[in-house]
């Protein structure tokens, strides 16, 4: 911006498959505008490939298509600090619950273009195919992990999981029998959701978010990941956790949370699950992840 | 034969403009979305009541208006009518989605294309900005940022908003929160007219320079809102000939049988018609279906363009100087609205799902955006998403068409056209996220 100098550290953002979501609440982060010249970013500069002295590359979406694996393997070639940003770069995102072979065969014979990327048969996250210095989870992360990303400010805390930072108060003797549809039912202020039988994942999911979801009165759907104690572990381990959550908190049979976590169609909605669940993905350490 | 392809830059998504030329002439203009999702596909089996989580992830730029799209077409379902205040709750959002959407277009989008920079963040090393003693870039970021607090006081948050429920609304906006709210739309507001105003006057010298507004026939126009006092939590859809004539007005449940839509084999993004004609949705359409706002600024605006490019208008980039009208008004009528009670009743009615079809629509940015859901057992057996941009997608190809006949000659190409490509895409504002989802 104003007085701008071309010694400040040149700054990227790749968008590869994604809803643009995780650079609109870049934008809304305003204190990287004096810190960095951004010089490649689609969305918001005429410039058409990533120049060879980047210091940070933001890469947000997924690999979706042949032209994603394309782009990304050439943009990280100089750079200094790459950063994966948001569920689709991380973990296939929302995209990523079409990694299913109804949907998957369905898709592919339905999508055929001439002369277009190819499509791959799922969404890959970036760490597929390049190596990631830090992961910034979220869908999207708010610009103040944004912030905490680029600039590391000292004064930035976040609590180790999304109750953390909710406020709502958790009560012993307020114990539904049964799950509530996230959209059916009263949501009472200043109550735990899960105390409610709403089916929220906050116990087990990162915090930093500020809890916007469920402060707002809607469930968190844990797009933040797994928090510290449970990131280096199988997402099974995950999974009981929050059973067990639900056990101590409400008189649900565990049946019924196991068929809404395990389900293909009700656990969508927790789109991290699709890379968590299983595979032989590489374990991300939690000093990686914001 | 010569076969130009241009990368796209400044719009939302991945898309490029492919012209194929042999001696001069201009043998076709394609534009190709070239990113593909499967919304459409992986939303089968999801259980109903999840598709307003879902959804808004088709795009980040206008998650607000699939957010609302969508609990509109689930209360269709389940044959349910949310309380009057939600619906002007939802009203709000879709009005903080439009600030937020046309400050985009406007600032981050277009402008550099007036003073010939990469982006926003050049514009101020402009001779057109220092002109005005002020930083353009941030005064436009902040505007921007007015429209992603609004959607965020109605919404819960401004990307992938969470607070719209089948059967109203999570809560009422309280008098404090909108207090809070009004005094900066007050106070950005006259920034937003003097941003707008440096718009125009570039756009201006834009035009003496190239000498056109981006001429093109006159199409068709579709859009969801209404003559006077827009709203964009609409209920039905409007066509206009070239001539402006309203030829039909209709439900979204009506819409298979008003609006053909065909794929194509070179991109992700399909594209609509009306009786075999091109159509164009977004502000242009708008704009020539408005008699009236209501608001003092915006119907000031709206008087001199009228007088400069009458009514309809029709040249391309007349569709981003309709864009600051709306701003204007769209910030307006926010204020307008958050000075009344919005916190008189709950806005909230509780439901018992069903199953059915059932439709929502409003009016996005964009243009027109319905949600069409297939219930069965409780979940998705089939979704349809008909999506704004898809219905420009013709209209942008013959503009292409122009500028391509303009530019390339037998002998040389301008390269002018290389920037006159960028110019009437983004003119059109396309989503791509959205339109092949």
């Amino acid at each position: 911006m104003e007085g701008k100098t071309p010694e400040l550290p040149k700054f990227a953002v790749l968008q590869l498959s994604g809803c643009a979501g995780c650079e609109v609440s870049l934008l809304n982060a305003s204190e990287w505008y004096d810190k960095f010249n951004l010089v490649y970013m689609p969305l918001v500069v005429s410039s058409h490939r990533v120049p060879d002295d980047v210091e940070v590359l933001l890469i947000s979406g997924g690999v979706r298509n042949d032209e994603d694996a394309y782009k990304l393997q050439r943009a990280v070639r100089n750079v200094d600090r790459v950063i994966a940003v948001g569920t689709c770069a991380i973990s296939g995102g929302v995209t990523n619950l079409g990694d299913r072979d109804d949907v998957r065969e369905m898709f592919l014979s339905d999508a055929k273009r001439m002369h277009l990327p190819n499509l791959l048969a799922k969404t890959h996250p970036v760490d597929a195919f390049v190596d990631v210095d830090l992961y910034l989870p979220g869908c999207p992360p708010t610009p103040e992990l944004f912030m905490a990303a680029l600039l590391n400010p000292p004064d930035f805390k976040a609590s180790g999981i999304v109750c953390g930072e909710c406020g709502r108060r958790k009560l012993n003797d307020m114990r539904p029998k049964h799950l509530l549809g996230f959209q059916q039912g009263e949501v009472l202020p200043d109550i735990c959701l899960t105390n409610q039988g709403y089916l929220c994942v906050g116990t087990s999911t990162r915090g930093g978010c500020r809890a916007i979801c469920t402060r707002a009165g809607h469930p968190c759907v844990g797009c933040r990941g797994p928090s510290n104690g449970f990131i280096e572990k199988e997402s099974a381990v995950w999974l009981e956790n929050i059973k067990r959550v639900f056990e101590r908190m409400t008189d649900i049979p565990s049946e019924e949370i196991d068929e809404a976590l395990r389900s293909p169609q009700l656990s969508m909605f927790l789109f991290q699950f699709s890379d968590y669940a299983g595979g032989n993905r590489r374990i991300r350490s939690k000093e990686k992840v914001l | 034969m010569t076969t130009l392809t241009f990368p796209l830059s400044r719009i939302e998504g991945h898309a490029r403009v492919v012209i194929e030329t042999e001696g001069g002439e201009v043998l076709s203009a394609q534009f190709q979305a070239v990113e593909l999702r499967g919304f459409r596909h992986f939303v089968q089996g999801t259980p109903a009541e999840q598709m307003p989580v879902i959804v808004p992830r088709i795009c980040g730029v206008c998650s607000t208006a699939h957010h609302v799209a969508s609990v509109k077409a689930l209360e269709n379902v389940f044959g349910i009518t949310p309380p009057e205040l939600a619906c002007k709750i939802r009203e709000v959002l879709l009005l903080g989605q439009l600030i937020q959407n046309q400050a985009t277009s406007l600032f981050i989008f277009t402008m550099p294309d007036r003073v010939n920079v990469e982006s926003l963040f050049h514009v101020d090393e402009t001779e057109a900005s220092r002109a005005h003693q002020f930083s353009i870039a941030q005064r436009a970021l902040k505007v921007r940022k007015i429209g992603t607090d609004l959607i965020t006081l109605a919404g819960g948050q401004f990307i992938h908003p969470v607070k719209a429920h089948i059967g109203g609304m999570a809560g009422g906006i309280t008098r404090e929160v909108a207090d809070r709210m009004l005094v900066d739309l007050k106070e950005m507001l006259p920034v937003a007219c003097e941003l707008f105003d440096a718009y125009w006057e570039m756009s201006m010298t834009l035009r003496d320079r190239i000498g056109t507004w981006g001429d093109d026939e006159p199409t068709y126009y579709i859009s969801a809102t209404n003559s006077v006092k827009p709203h964009f939590n609409s209920g039905h859809l409007r066509v206009l000939s070239p001539e402006g004539d309203e030829k039909v007005k209709f439900t979204p449940e009506e819409f298979e049988k008003q609006i053909e839509f065909k794929e194509t084999e070179y991109s992700y993004a399909g594209q609509t018609s009306y009786q075999g004609n091109i159509l164009r949705a977004n502000s242009l359409a708008r704009i020539n279906m408005t008699n009236e706002f209501g608001t003092g600024c915006a119907d000031g605006y709206l008087k001199r363009f009228r007088e400069a490019f009458g009514r309809p208008a029709h040249a391309i980039l007349f569709f981003d100087l309709c864009r600051g009208i709306e701003l204007v008004y769209a910030m307006e009528r926010a204020i307008e609205m958050l000075s009344d009670d919005l916190n008189y009743m709950d806005p909230d009615i509780p439901y018992k799902p069903q199953d059915g079809i059932g439709y929502g629509l409003v009016e996005a940015p964009r243009g027109p955006l319905i949600h069409r859901y297939v219930v069965e057992n409780g979940r998705i057996a089939d979704a349809q998403f008909i999506i704004p941009t898809v219905h420009n997608m013709l209209a942008i190809e013959r503009a292409l068409n122009v500028v391509a006949k303009r530019y390339i000659h037998s002998d040389h190409i301008n390269l002018e056209l290389e920037k006159a490509v960028g110019r009437v895409v983004r003119a059109f504002d396309p989503c791509i996220a959205c339109a092949t989802q």
